[in-house]
């Protein structure tokens, strides 16, 4: 009998089917920290946040909410777990949220042009931060937040560039290092929608609160609300940044007063890499919706929020077929357009993967991956992208945003 | 004066592939022409389906297991359930299609449970477990307890490899590769040039997508491969690896040094009975098992304590990879 040992390591099981729902349920038997959770900023973010949190009810408990609308507050009660709404601090004032010693960690679901402020004051305050993405406003105070959070290294902050954390887009970095799609020169990049990206206002006085994204003065726009989350993916996946940035775009449906555009453009271009991203988004046609797609001399992966396909080209297709068949246990099967299905169960929400590592990264003291020197380079990006956007110039990296 | 042959028409390939049994099939033979319809393999895969499939809720396996005392069986639910029993006193109970309701339990099977079971769970199903509670007389299955339910994925996708590749032969047709979901049948040879049909054994760990998904090729004209593996259908439960080969003597999913086993045997139905059990064995006994018995052939892939991934294969087996 012949035996031939293989150098293989013990990431022999990574290709394995993620059983996702199942997966919840057995993380729910393991003994856990509970983490006394404060949510500052309770807009529809903050309540989908916390509606996901009610899948990990071993890890946060949530003790506190903040917000400065009283109707928001009002809301966020049907959102809290059954019965614990006695029991949940109520403020106004996010201070006043900081102070309180039972909150061990904070999520901040505020408008763009706080986070910021209210980033450090919770580090200041000694919090455990999970701070929503676009990290911050403006360079600047990606720059100066980087400082500060040097001087707490104890406390997480994390950045909600969620796609980090899915197993969807973590298998798909794997593809990108292990050279499956080849050379890669093209990235498309949608997030479009068909309806004008506004909340209901009850009343007029509070148009600019609640409809912040309109307003330059508070928002990055559809660049920092939407496509920060592939420009981020892009950055992590190829450990790069763009080195031109190019734009366009403007008011071109909803002539309603709003000063963010509804139509935008950038053409990011990494020089180090020879690739081009595009980066696009619309409020006037939903019929794509979302579109990731990264395009190598190889194949093509082609995804969505939680499923994605792999698109082997021609030649690469013929390598892989080179048998007359194929045994295995469950093999994975190819769709009928030719494409190969990367997981084989879409995933959950990516922040319920983001949530599970923020909890992590605090139980076991770590640096999450999307932490504040990553977050600055995609809040750099967004930046740079805006510029190119509003002011039709071309931009550059500088080599002071090497933070 | 003129020499005349008769000159035999060219052999070519012919492909057939769809979906069916939650996963693909694909056909290669060869023949002078396409005389294989697909709604005709279509119409096989649908019966099969029909009798012994836990997805379709009309089927006779789901029929059996509502029904509080058994059944009639049809050809195939029959066929299998048979086999099933041999395979069961050869491996000493270690394949036990009565192993449902466990699977369903770990979130295996096609509903999935709220919550994983606890001990006391585990016990009360295997009440429930043991082949021995189900008895075939003439066509009808009994079982002796209504909460028995039977669970044929294990061997069923052989089985159906081996029923296109009885149709292909019924067609006259020689040099065939009949698959289903990662199990095989093999007929004869790739034609024109005669050589072997090349199979690719999946590598765990590998993805389908790789440059080189293969961690050995085998090459063969005649007879079934099968593989089970716990490297795709898993998840961690603490420190635990939770996988959907389930031992139906305690109820856990069986923890031993194998990541997959490929076997070969005469026919798709016996390769894929025996593969489960032979993860259940563990390399040693599957060793042993498998080099006592007469066409039976397999190829392991294992773990050894450090964590490195090895394979090996039986003599018979060993044949194939060269």
């Amino acid at each position: 009998m012949s035996r031939r040992s293989f150098i293989k390591k013990t990431t022999v099981l990574t290709g394995g089917l993620l059983l996702h729902n199942s997966m919840m349920k057995a993380f729910a038997l393991d003994a856990d920290h509970r983490i006394n959770l404060g949510v500052i900023g309770c807009g529809d973010r903050g309540k989908g946040i916390m509606q996901i949190l009610k899948e990990l009810p071993t890890k946060f408990n949530i003790v506190a909410i903040c917000d400065v609308l009283d109707f928001r507050l009002k809301e966020t009660e049907k959102v809290l777990p059954a019965g614990s709404v006695q029991s949940v601090k109520q403020y106004k004032d996010h201070h006043q949220l900081l102070d309180d010693k039972n909150v061990e960690a904070v999520v901040i679901a505020v408008p763009l042009n706080l986070h910021f402020n209210l980033a450090k004051d919770a580090l200041e305050a000694g919090k455990q931060v999970y701070l929503e993405k676009t990290m911050t406003y403006n360079i600047p105070q990606a720059a100066s937040l980087i400082n500060i959070a040097g001087n707490y290294p104890k406390q997480v902050l994390q950045i909600g560039h969620q796609y980090r954390y899915t197993p969807l887009y973590y298998k798909v970095k794997e593809m990108i290092e292990k050279g499956y799609l080849g050379k890669v020169t093209q990235i498309d990049c949608r997030w479009d929608r068909n309806w004008d990206w506004r909340r209901p206002v009850p009343d007029p006085s509070l148009e600019r609160k609640i409809n912040w994204r309109m307003y330059k003065e508070f928002s990055g726009g559809l660049p920092a609300e939407l496509l920060s989350h592939q420009i981020d993916f892009v950055n992590w996946a190829f450990n790069t940044h763009p080195t031109t940035i190019v734009g366009t775009g403007g008011i071109d449906f909803y002539k309603d007063g709003r000063e963010t555009y509804d139509n935008v453009q950038a053409v990011l271009r990494y020089g180090k890499e020879g690739m081009i991203g595009n980066f696009g988004a619309t409020c006037a046609n939903a019929r794509e919706g979302y579109i990731f797609k990264l395009k190598g001399n190889k194949g093509t992966v082609s995804l969505l929020v939680n499923e994605g396909v792999f698109y082997p080209e021609a030649q690469t297709r013929k390598e892989l077929q080179t048998v007359d068949g194929v045994t295995g246990a469950t093999k994975i099967t190819w769709n009928k357009d030719g494409g190969m299905p990367i997981l084989t169960e879409p995933t959950k929400d990516g922040t319920y993967y983001a949530m599970v590592d923020f909890h992590k990264s605090i139980v076991q003291k770590q640096s999450p991956a999307s932490n504040v020197m990553t977050g600055a380079r995609t809040a750099v990006c967004v930046h740079l992208a805006n510029e190119a956007i509003y002011t039709n110039t071309v931009q550059q990296w500088k080599p002071e945003y090497n933070f | 004066m003129q020499v005349s042959f008769i000159q035999k028409p060219a052999l070519k390939a012919f492909h057939l592939e769809g979906y069916a049994q939650g996963t693909t099939y694909h056909i290669t033979y060869y023949h002078t022409h396409a005389i294989i319809r697909q709604v005709a393999i279509d119409s096989i895969l649908n019966g099969i389906d029909s009798s012994l499939s836990l997805y379709k809720p009309y089927s006779l396996i789901n029929r059996f297991n509502r029904s509080t005392e058994g059944i009639a069986t049809d050809h195939y639910l029959k066929t299998v359930v048979a086999k099933s029993f041999e395979i069961y006193k050869e491996t000493g109970g270690l394949f036990d299609v009565t192993v449902q309701p466990l699977v369903e339990a770990w979130g295996f099977g096609v509903k999935h449970p709220d919550s994983l079971p606890d001990t006391a769970r585990i016990s009360a199903l295997l009440k429930c477990v043991g082949t021995g509670k189900l008895s075939l007389k003439n066509n009808y299955l009994h079982k002796s307890l209504p909460c028995v339910k039977i669970d044929l994925n294990g061997i069923a996708q052989g089985y159906t490899a081996d029923v296109l590749a009885n149709y292909l032969r019924s067609k006259g047709i020689q040099n065939f590769l009949a698959e289903i979901g990662g199990e095989l049948v093999v007929s004869g040879r790739r034609q024109p040039g005669s050589e072997k049909m090349s199979v690719g054994i999946e590598a765990p760990g590998n993805d389908p997508y790789e440059p080189a998904p293969y961690q050995r090729i085998v090459h063969l004209d005649h007879g079934a491969l099968t593989t089970s593996g716990n490297y795709r259908k898993f998840y961690e439960s603490g420190a635990k690896k939770i996988n959907h080969l389930i031992d139906p003597h305690t109820g856990y999913s069986f923890q031993t040094d194998l990541i997959s086993v490929t076997v070969w045997a005469k026919d798709g139905i016996t390769a894929d009975g025996y593969d489960n059990a032979l993860m259940g064995m563990g390399l040693k006994k599957a060793m042993e098992f498998v080099e006592r018995k007469k066409d039976l052939g397999a190829y392991f892939i294992y773990t050894t304590p450090d964590g490195v991934v090895h394979d090996t294969a039986t003599h018979s087996f060993y044949t194939l990879l060269q």
